[in-house]
């Protein structure tokens, strides 16, 4: 017998009207996906690596309605997503629906498509086929299995080749409070033709009290010597269950490069699978969570160097406090003939509290021999003697804590270009940070 | 013969023709243990229920309670399934066709009434049973298939009190010792094949060392799987009382044949208070030849618990046979400040697989483990370490390091690290460090331009990646590991 979460998401999609609906490849795709998914459920307790760490038991038992039908009228100030450094075109999704009126899609650059998936289908599904028709077939996939049958709206963003897009797009999820708890599932595409160049910031954000369930899958593709800059804010409510899974795929010469903040939340996962295709690649990652109460982050980062001369360089800190639990799963695959690969991971681990939990499972997959790949892990506290260093200049046990706390993080920030943007993560990283009494 | 050998070789021969007979023939060298001795066994019938089991437990003269025992883990077994999450294909395994008793027809009572076949068998081997054995210093325990044929230096032992026999022996004449620790480190039902093995586990190594007991000499174990169609399925137990130090050794080798054979071991330790244990193995099962055909499946479960405060068990592995090979020796340090050590180094070639490493499991207050592992893939094979480290809460001032390195040897073999580190004691440090590298052929070129021929070099080479390991060996098992991954890395680059 299928979980309520299931029956709900399965009941809810019967009396769903999707856009583009009526169109057949896209009807049967959605279908195809709905019915693995309700087949297979939410993966079990035990048995599949993928979820290791990441128990669904409270959330098999919750029943979300599907979209908020007044999320169009939902009130919400522009500081909840004002971000500085970051002034280029803007689109804002409330509990999933896109608001042309809280958007700035008005006056884009030459060379730069943007325009919320529900327009896109009705006015030309055809090239969104490809990506539509997607199945997602391995046994950890419930969510994306979910995304591909529900996706209501999202984010269609494509660059022309060569163009270089200079001021940052800013696309907004902001979960916004309702009268019944709810589920929506955004599905973004964006396309950097040969030698493009974009700054994107996704930015995820509360207004109010939204303990909702938010599911957002995005494919990624960078053709030949496209340049991406991707940041990610994720300040959602403290009560929110957030899925995010990017899929990307790099061309020759290709650049990417992630930086990710992940603050709220009470169950996260956010996966981030890359695959470096044309010789040359390369995917240079940062990530900070810095966790506390209850809260539970799992982070799965899979980079696969495929084409020759690849290279990767991820780095990522985490802190968990309070009776947090955080987790890293992060793989480097190094497929066979990928030669002269250069693949580093490293994963350092802050546990500030005895109910806290850190998981960390860094993974190297190796099938070519021509390769560098290293990665660390560690687990562990601040450091002692530099605590004492700082009591003796005078400063306090808990802001040396906390400055300490911060400079470990914020290694994980500094390579972002967009000073604006970094030092206002930094901000509301250090806002975040525990502060605690004279031990 | 030129077809025998894989595309890489061919292509590395190619680009530096060694135009050497010596390497020609190192290339196609067999298995240098893969001989079958021709004795006559005693066996039970293929196949496995409860009057199989209860027919084995009778063969052995068993009191009640033991029958009782396998029976229930058998029954458990029945309801359990094969894992899968390991990185390894495996075809599925027909436990009927399995015989789960084989025994040199002949039992001997002392070391001159051993088959001399046998005694040849084992000098093939390099075992020092007879001479060596007291020149070296070595109380052997043998396990042929799947009973324990002669154990040397049991008088001198008996002297300083410790007890070495065969597991079938401590059951007879130590019951109380096999009852009160059989099955409380690793229970019945503790995996699959851990509970196969206690269902029908057939013979093994028993030491109990007492109390403030140095073991005058190293202990070892020589196993060997000989009869065909069948399973070798051991347990052993080594207990170190409070205060005592025991180092143990064992070896296994079996002949060349087409069959996938299983041996599904099990292997507990205990130690208490200020006990050590050191616990070293040599593995070269038959790996299958070239082309993947055949070899041993060499699925064990090996755990000690440090049960008191500041005891220490260590690990060392040198794993170079097999066609399959999957198994976590692990620590559960239970004791306030004990220490878990893990030296391995694992060697694929061929089509071999390997999914091996350990589990650190920190329990008590400022318990200690390291880990370095050492792996090398050639051939087709694939290499994976994949190791747990878990600090529980009480665990406080926990410390762990791990290093892990693979080598690649070949463009078609696969190195893989799957660490896993969960932590819930924010007093403890836990770090992980993990590189992959090929020979470079810098390193070829200097060792090359100094006169030293390839398969020599890449031997030098491999042996200082291994170093570290091969330092916690007893020396004359160094030795012989050292020898065993020369001997299994000929061909691997011509």
């Amino acid at each position: 017998m299928s979980s309520p979460f299931v029956q709900a998401m399965v009941a809810a999609a019967a009396a769903a009207r999707l856009p583009g609906s009526g169109i057949a490849w896209l009807d049967a795709a959605r279908r195809e996906s709905l019915d693995a998914f309700a087949a297979a459920g939410l993966p079990p307790a035990r048995g599949v690596e993928a979820w290791k760490y990441t128990a669904l038991r409270t959330l098999e038992q919750r029943r979300y309605a599907l979209g908020d039908a007044q999320a169009g009228a939902r009130a919400v100030a522009p500081e909840t997503w004002t971000l500085p450094g970051v002034d280029g075109p803007r689109m804002v999704f409330v509990n999933g629906t896109f608001r042309a009126d809280l958007s700035a899609l008005d006056a884009l650059p030459a060379g730069l498509t943007l325009v919320p998936l529900s327009r896109a289908l009705a006015e030309d599904a055809e090239p969104l086929r490809f990506f539509l028709t997607r199945m997602f077939r391995a046994s950890g996939d419930a969510f994306a299995r979910l995304n591909a049958a529900l996706a209501a709206d999202g984010a269609v963003l494509r660059v022309a080749a060569g163009a270089r897009i200079a001021a940052p797009v800013h696309i907004v999820h902001v979960g916004a409070p309702t009268e019944a708890e709810i589920a929506w599932h955004a599905r973004c595409l964006v396309e950097l033709g040969e030698g493009a160049e974009l700054s994107l910031v996704e930015h995820h954000a509360a207004a109010g009290a939204a303990p909702h369930f938010g599911n957002l899958l995005s494919d990624v593709v960078l053709r030949d010597r496209a340049r991406l800059a991707l940041t990610v804010l994720q300040d959602a409510d403290a009560g929110a269950t957030l899925f995010r899974r990017a899929e990307m795929r790099l061309g020759a010469d290709a650049t990417a490069t992630l930086h990710a903040l992940e603050l709220g939340g009470a169950l996260v996962r956010h996966e981030v699978h890359a695959s470096l295709d044309g010789d040359r690649a390369r995917f240079d990652t940062r990530g900070v969570f810095a966790l506390r109460g209850r809260q539970h982050v799992d982070t799965r980062l899979s980079v696969e160097h495929r084409g020759r001369d690849t290279a990767g360089d991820a780095l990522w800190r985490g802190i968990a406090d309070e009776r947090a639990r955080g987790v890293f799963q992060g793989a480097i695959v190094v497929a066979p003939g990928a030669d002269g690969a250069d693949a580093k991971l490293s994963n350092k681990n802050l546990l500030l509290s005895p109910q806290a939990e850190i998981d960390t499972k860094p993974v190297l997959e190796i099938y070519a021999d021509e390769v560098k790949a290293a990665h660390g892990a560690t687990v562990g506290q601040l450091d002692e003697r530099s605590l004492f260093y700082l009591r003796s200049r005078g400063i306090g046990a808990a802001e040396a804590r906390s400055l300490l706390t911060y400079a470990f993080c914020r290694a994980a920030l500094d390579s972002l270009s967009n000073a604006a943007l970094a030092e206002h993560l930094g901000t509301r990283l250090l806002a975040r940070l525990p502060i605690r009494g004279e031990d | 013969m030129a077809t025998e050998r894989s595309d890489i070789e061919q292509q590395i021969r190619t680009a530096v023709p060694s135009g050497n007979a010596s390497v020609d023939e190192a290339l196609n060298r067999r298995y240098a243990a893969g001989f079958v001795t021709d004795i006559e066994t005693e066996s039970l019938p293929p196949g496995l229920s409860e009057d199989i089991v209860r027919a084995l437990s009778a063969l052995k003269h068993e009191p009640e309670w033991m029958t009782e025992w396998r029976l229930a883990a058998y029954r458990q077994w029945l309801t359990m399934t094969s894992p899968e999450w390991a990185k390894v294909k495996l075809g599925p395994i027909d436990f009927q066709a399995i015989s789960y008793y084989a025994a040199p027809k002949k039992k001997p009572k002392s070391l001159d009434e051993v088959d001399p076949k046998l005694l040849e068998t084992y000098e093939k081997l390099g075992v020092p049973l007879h001479e060596r054995a007291k020149l070296a210093g070595v109380a052997v325990d043998v396990v042929f298939d799947s009973v324990s044929v002669a154990t040397t230096a049991q008088q001198e032992l008996a002297k300083a009190g410790v007890i070495f026999c065969s597991m079938s022996e401590a059951i007879r004449s130590h019951p109380e010792l096999v009852r009160k620790y059989i099955g409380t480190v690793v229970p019945q039902g503790d995996n699959f094949f851990a509970a196969l093995n206690s269902a029908v586990f057939s013979d093994g190594s028993f030491v109990f060392i007492p109390k403030g007991v140095r073991c005058p000499m190293e202990l070892s174990t020589y196993f060997r799987i000989n009869a065909g169609h069948t399973g070798q399925f051991e347990r052993t137990l080594i207990i170190a009382e409070e205060g005592s130090h025991v180092s143990y050794l064992e070896g296994c080798t079996a002949p060349m044949r087409d069959e996938n054979q299983l041996h599904a071991a099990v292997v507990e330790l205990v130690a208490l208070e200020r006990a050590q244990i050191k616990y070293s193995t040599v593995q070269n099962w038959y790996p299958g030849d070239e082309n993947g055909v055949g070899g041993i499946y060499n699925f064990v479960t090996k755990r000690g618990e440090c049960r008191g405060d500041d005891s220490k068990i260590c690990w060392t592995q040198v794993e170079t046979g097999s066609a399959i090979t999957w198994k976590y020796p692990s620590c559960v340090l239970r004791g306030d400040r004990s220490v878990g050590e893990f030296y391995s180094v694992a060697l694929t070639h061929h089509y071999q697989q390997a999914d091996t490493g350990t589990k650190m499991i920190h329990l008590g207050r400022n318990t200690k483990s390291k880990i370095v592992s050492k792996g090398i893939s050639a051939g087709k094979s694939s290499n994976s370490y994949r190791g747990l480290v878990k600090v529980e809460k009480n665990a406080e001032g926990a410390r762990n390091y791990t290093q892990c390195d693979s080598l690649l040897i070949g463009k078609q073999c696969g190195a893989h690290t799957f660490p896993y580190m969960e932590v819930k004691n924010p007093t403890a440090i836990v770090e992980h460090e993990a590189t992959t590298s090929k020979i470079s052929d810098d390193q070829m070129f200097y060792c090359r331009s100094r006169g030293i021929g390839e398969e020599d070099a890449v031997s030098m080479i491999v042996d200082g990646f291994c170093k570290q390991v091969f330092r916690e060996l007893p020396m004359e098992f160094a030795v012989e590991a050292k020898k065993l991954l020369e001997v299994s890395l000929e061909g691997a680059v011509g």
